[in-house]
């Protein structure tokens, strides 16, 4: 029962969206990045302020199936640019789409905090550079807020 | 001799129609077709059909291997397809090392050490087909053929091979650590991000940890913050964090 | 260091700190935040204040290091700098083929001056194939990656309970986050966090 298109409609269309941020490697890096490659849109590096998103196309939906964990993301194609906020600092960065990730269905339910402030599921996956722009990349995962940049 | 030759047609038409029918009526394999190495040889808009004619041909070849008239041709044939599906996973293997193989299963599987085995060892099995033997197939040896196939079959592991792993994780605990006094620094970095006093300094961050000393049942951990120094305190103990403390010391 | 300590420990315990009040920040409350993420650097394009690559030579307090675009930084480690290593470790623990990232300051003479330098930091997401002795077998992309428990370091994180040293509970064919420390030119690293999302 392989649907192609989210029937619901998706939470970041009108607003800001919360869930948790990590980061993954990309481009011909150094360690386990090189089967990650240049990404889906080709043009991946670790040390460019890009991101992954779960609805770039039906095939990447068809791997990260947010509507599993119960909600539905926007169609955003490479290139498309969205602001992530670290919700413990406030600190925000600018990023641009490059690949397909993550793999939300598989971590449906998964919470990160910071005090008391709390976010559910995975939405993005932001490359080295980004994600040390608003958090210590041995944090590994942190609360977010995403909105278009 | 006798019989070998004659049990190779059952083993392998086995796979064939195995092979053959998932590729028919399997949706999965179908919706997947597109990230196989077979997308990347024919084109992903030509992924689908691809799949569903080497299905007709497999099942097709099973058909004739099973069928009464014996031939030399059969196993011909059956060699033909094995060595064509040689070729494939090569090409699998060089040109998108992690595509999925798209052969048996729907799960995806890039090609390892087992799929060219196994695919050796189907081309094997065809080629002692050849002689077309009028014996009757010896059946022990068609079982031990088919359990050592479908046991190099990457996709049968969720059956079989991952319940024995998990058992055996069990039974070996191979994870388990004797008690320690030590708390390790992830945990006292993890009671740390849920504090109140993080929360108040992390927009002043911009290093990572610089220093971490233990002290009175206590854990010091100190970051860089512009000009000046955070300092936090976090306890060894317990799991309290509205007990974290901080301050920002001068430079 | 000892008399450093003792100073920071005293200023934090001395004065009875518990948090940092918002109005004690000042001018260096959110707004000065925000002021440090405008957008400096293009979207997609590769930020002048961060590096990536491989060590290749060490001189003095300086890094040379490879970029996986062929590109050579020099990035210099200030006393400010915080070194990472499957956790925080002194600047003597850098060696010549570590794998690199940095974020810092980029100097008018191209030098990086670093605020904080990760090594050989790694955080991949995958399947467990197999539990052998202290040792994760994890399924990352098709590639086999051996994840090694580092006794009194590696710690498992399940959603928001408290993190434990103890591993146990993970499973064969669950999916985990490991973040960890590359054992270079191989393909094994050791666990500084697994994440489970049960």
């Amino acid at each position: 029962m392989a649907r192609t298109q989210p029937p619901d409609t998706p939470i970041d269309l009108y607003a800001a969206v919360r869930g948790e941020v990590s980061w993954f490697c990309c481009g011909t890096a150094w360690g386990p990045c090189s089967t990650t490659g240049k990404g889906a849109c080709g043009t991946c590096n670790s040390g460019s302020l890009q991101h992954a998103w779960p609805n770039t196309s039906d095939a990447c939906w068809a791997i990260t199936h947010p509507d599993t964990c119960g909600f539905n993301l926007s169609r955003r194609t490479c290139g498309f640019q969205h602001r992530t906020t670290n919700l413990c600092s406030g600190v925000s960065v600018v990023t641009s789409i490059a690949d397909c990730g993550p793999q939300t269905d598989l971590f449906c339910g998964e919470r990160s905090c910071c005090g008391s402030t709390c976010a559910t599921d995975r939405i993005i996956d932001l490359t080295p550079a980004a994600y040390s722009k608003i958090a210590s990349l041995s944090t590994g995962l942190r609360p977010c807020s995403i909105d278009t940049a | 001799m006798h019989g070998i030759a004659a049990t190779q047609p059952y083993v392998i038409a086995l796979f064939l129609v195995w092979a053959g029918l998932m590729k028919l009526f399997s949706r999965r394999m179908r919706a997947r077709a597109g990230q196989t190495a077979l997308a990347r040889l024919v084109g992903a808009a030509r992924a689908v059909p691809a799949l569903r004619l080497v299905g007709l041909l497999e099942l097709a070849v099973a058909a004739a291997l099973l069928a009464p008239p014996l031939s030399p041709w059969e196993g011909v044939t059956a060699a033909l397809l094995s060595a064509g599906f040689l070729a494939y996973l090569t090409y699998s293997y060089v040109a998108a090392p992690t595509a999925s193989c798209g052969c048996l299963g729907a799960h995806s599987r890039p090609v390892d050490l087992r799929a060219f085995t196994r695919a050796g060892l189907l081309l094997a099995a065809s080629l002692l087909a050849i002689p077309a033997d009028p014996h009757a197939p010896l059946v022990m040896l068609g079982l031990a053929e088919a359990v050592a196939l479908l046991a190099l079959s990457a996709e049968l592991d969720r059956h079989w091979l991952t319940p024995l792993r998990q058992l055996l994780v069990r039974l070996r605990r191979p994870l388990a650590v004797p008690p320690s006094e030590h708390v390790p620094l992830g945990t006292s970095l993890h009671l740390l991000y849920r504090s109140p006093a993080y929360c108040s300094a992390s927009a002043q961050l911009t290093s990572d940890v610089q220093d971490t000393w233990d002290e009175d049942g206590l854990r010091f951990v100190v970051y860089g913050a512009r000009e000046r120094t955070a300092v936090f305190a976090v306890p060894l103990t317990g799991n309290d964090p509205s007990a974290v403390l901080v301050t920002l010391v001068g430079s | 260091m000892t008399s450093r300590r003792d100073m920071l420990k005293s200023a934090l315990l001395g004065g009875g700190a518990t948090v940092v009040a918002a109005t004690a920040l000042g001018s260096l409350g959110p707004e000065a935040a925000f002021a440090r993420s405008a957008p400096d650097v293009e979207p997609g394009a590769p930020d002048p204040n961060f590096a990536e690559g491989r060590i290749r030579s060490i001189k003095d307090n300086t890094l040379l290091v490879l970029g996986s675009n062929m590109v050579f930084h020099s990035i210099k480690i200030v006393d400010g700098t915080s070194l990472w290593k499957l956790g925080p470790v002194p600047f003597d623990e850098a060696k010549p083929g570590d794998g690199l990232y940095a974020r810092g300051v980029r100097m008018p003479d191209g030098v990086l001056a670093a605020e904080s330098v990760w090594l050989n930091i790694v955080n991949i997401k995958g399947h467990i194939k197999n539990i052998t002795d202290k040792t994760l077998h994890l399924d990352h992309n098709g590639q086999e990656v051996l994840c090694h428990v580092v006794a009194g370091k590696s710690v498992a994180v399940h959603s928001e309970s408290p993190p434990t040293a103890d591993l146990s509970m993970l499973r064969v064919a669950q999916h985990v986050q490991i973040l960890g420390a590359w054992r270079p030119d191989t393909n094994e690293v050791d666990i500084a966090t697994v994440f489970s999302p049960h």
